[in-house]
């Protein structure tokens, strides 16, 4: 199936399931899980990410095991933001962010 | 003549054969037709359209009766009512404006290209063609709105909301309310905050569009506004200048990737019409922005000629549209207005409503 960028990196459905993270499936069919932990160490707000080096500071070995989403809200048309259990609560996850990093063993 | 044989299904039948062309679909289909009436030989039916400001609404009106008149046998005499109802696009989060269609930002890459005098001009086009229209003068740079508008009186406080002023039949927030005679010298966080206060802190009530202006550039403002609420669509400023064009491209792409549909380019100052001999000159050339907008894939609305009738209204306070609407510049004005219109509702039908399921 021919897909475009657009469809790549836009929801057709966004799920929060509790004790599993996000799911999203994606306009071009795809689906990605997103673990609560994967996605707060790959959280990419200015805390977490070097500003200047683009060098992580927080990663997934940092973060405690047990986190998880307490509350997840759509930016604008564009991203997601996540309450996570530790507190954080600064990552802007873009939609593109998100198909990037998705953790299937087609992606990764 | 066979008589009481005309039924509601076989007038549909032959409405069918009318497509909206925007849409790409038959009239019929997109639930268009109410009110069906059919008394002897005489049909009436409401056309509900998607906005009121429909350019292609006569051709429709005059569509749909022949298609009833030689379609159906029996009919004599065929009414048709045009109407038209904004489409509100499916939810996009939960941070929307309560009472708010449709969110229209109007951006430009650099400042001085006649911004706000476009949004001034839409905003009031809007609302001149039946559809509830509000202006927020987002530019905390040179809110230029009030001037434009000639609005008198501040907003004043009513149960925690500002209750927005009225003129031309839009209603009005401008940053320039904040701010009385002082500027603006704000951080970050500051226009942030006021941004979002001028946004979701305001008494809009039922709106078909909200027209949005801001300032030019990209900055703490549009992302605020990408942020806060869910934009329907975005329109680009620009000049025929290459350079104003290539720096409009930087807007164009931070819309893109805040994924704000563009609904398309204006190129204003297009060409000058000399008063005194009538010849045109191309002050700042002519056309960049039909071949960016062809290049990019994007609409292109049209083109506002360098016209003094527009500044002088501008200063005026009554927006050339509504003071000269036969003038050229009135009449490229409106003309971009129904473009822009179409667009929406396109935008409208094709969104895919964006909402976080918890299981």
């Amino acid at each position: 199936m021919l897909t475009t960028p657009e469809q790549r990196t836009t929801p057709a459905e966004i799920r929060k399931k509790k004790g599993e993270g996000i799911v999203i499936r994606w306009q071009d069919g795809h689906t990605s899980t997103f673990g609560a932990r994967f996605l707060r160490g790959r959280c990419p707000c200015a805390q977490c990410v070097s500003e200047s080096t683009g060098q992580r500071l927080v990663s997934e070995e940092h973060i405690n095991p047990d986190v998880a989403i307490e509350a997840a809200r759509t930016v604008g048309n564009y991203a997601l933001h996540f309450d996570f259990t530790d507190g954080h609560t600064t990552g802007i996850y873009s939609f593109e962010y998100l198909r990037r990093i998705c953790p299937c063993e087609d992606c990764a | 003549m066979s008589n009481g044989v005309i039924t509601e299904s076989s007038v549909l039948d032959a409405l069918r054969s009318v497509m909206d062309p925007d849409l790409g679909r038959d009239i019929v289909s997109l639930n268009f037709i109410r009110n069906m009436k059919i008394e002897g030989g005489v049909v009436s039916f409401d056309v509900n359209l998607t906005t009121p400001a429909c350019p292609v609404k006569d051709r429709l009106r005059e569509q749909s009766r022949q298609a009833v008149l030689s379609g159906v046998p029996g009919v004599i005499d065929v009414r048709v009512n045009m109407t038209a109802e904004v489409r509100r696009p499916p939810a996009l989060g939960t941070n929307r404006i309560k009472g708010v269609k449709n969110i229209i930002a109007v951006g430009s890459g650099k400042g001085g290209v006649g911004k706000s005098t476009v949004a001034a001009n839409i905003a009031v086009a809007l609302a001149k063609s039946g559809a509830r229209t509000g202006l927020l003068d987002a530019d905390i740079y040179g809110p230029s709105i009030p001037i434009m508008m000639r609005s008198v009186g501040e907003p004043e406080m009513k149960d925690q909301l500002i209750q927005p002023v009225e003129a031309h039949g839009v209603k009005l927030m401008s940053m320039g309310y904040l701010s009385g005679e002082m500027p603006l010298i704000w951080r970050g966080p500051m226009a942030h905050k006021a941004v979002q206060q001028s946004l979701l802190g305001v008494n809009w009530g039922e709106l078909d569009y909200l027209v949005v202006d801001l300032p030019p550039g990209t900055g703490d403002v549009h992302l605020t506004l990408v942020q806060s609420v869910p934009v329907t669509g975005a329109v680009i400023v620009s000049t025929p200048q290459d350079v104003g064009l290539q720096i409009s491209m930087k807007t164009f792409r931070m819309f893109q990737q805040t994924k704000v549909p563009i609904l398309g380019i204006v190129e204003n100052m297009s060409s000058y019409v000399c008063p005194h001999c009538g010849k045109h000159d191309d002050i700042f050339g002519h056309g960049g922005a039909v071949r960016a907008a062809e290049a990019l894939g994007v609409p292109f609305l049209g083109e506002i000629p360098l016209d003094a009738a527009i500044r002088k209204h501008s200063d005026g306070g009554v927006p050339v549209v509504l003071a000269e609407p036969d003038s050229p510049s009135g009449l490229a004005f409106a003309a971009i207005t129904g473009k822009l219109a179409q667009q929406i509702s396109i935008q409208a039908f094709r969104s895919i409503p964006l909402t976080i399921l918890e299981d």
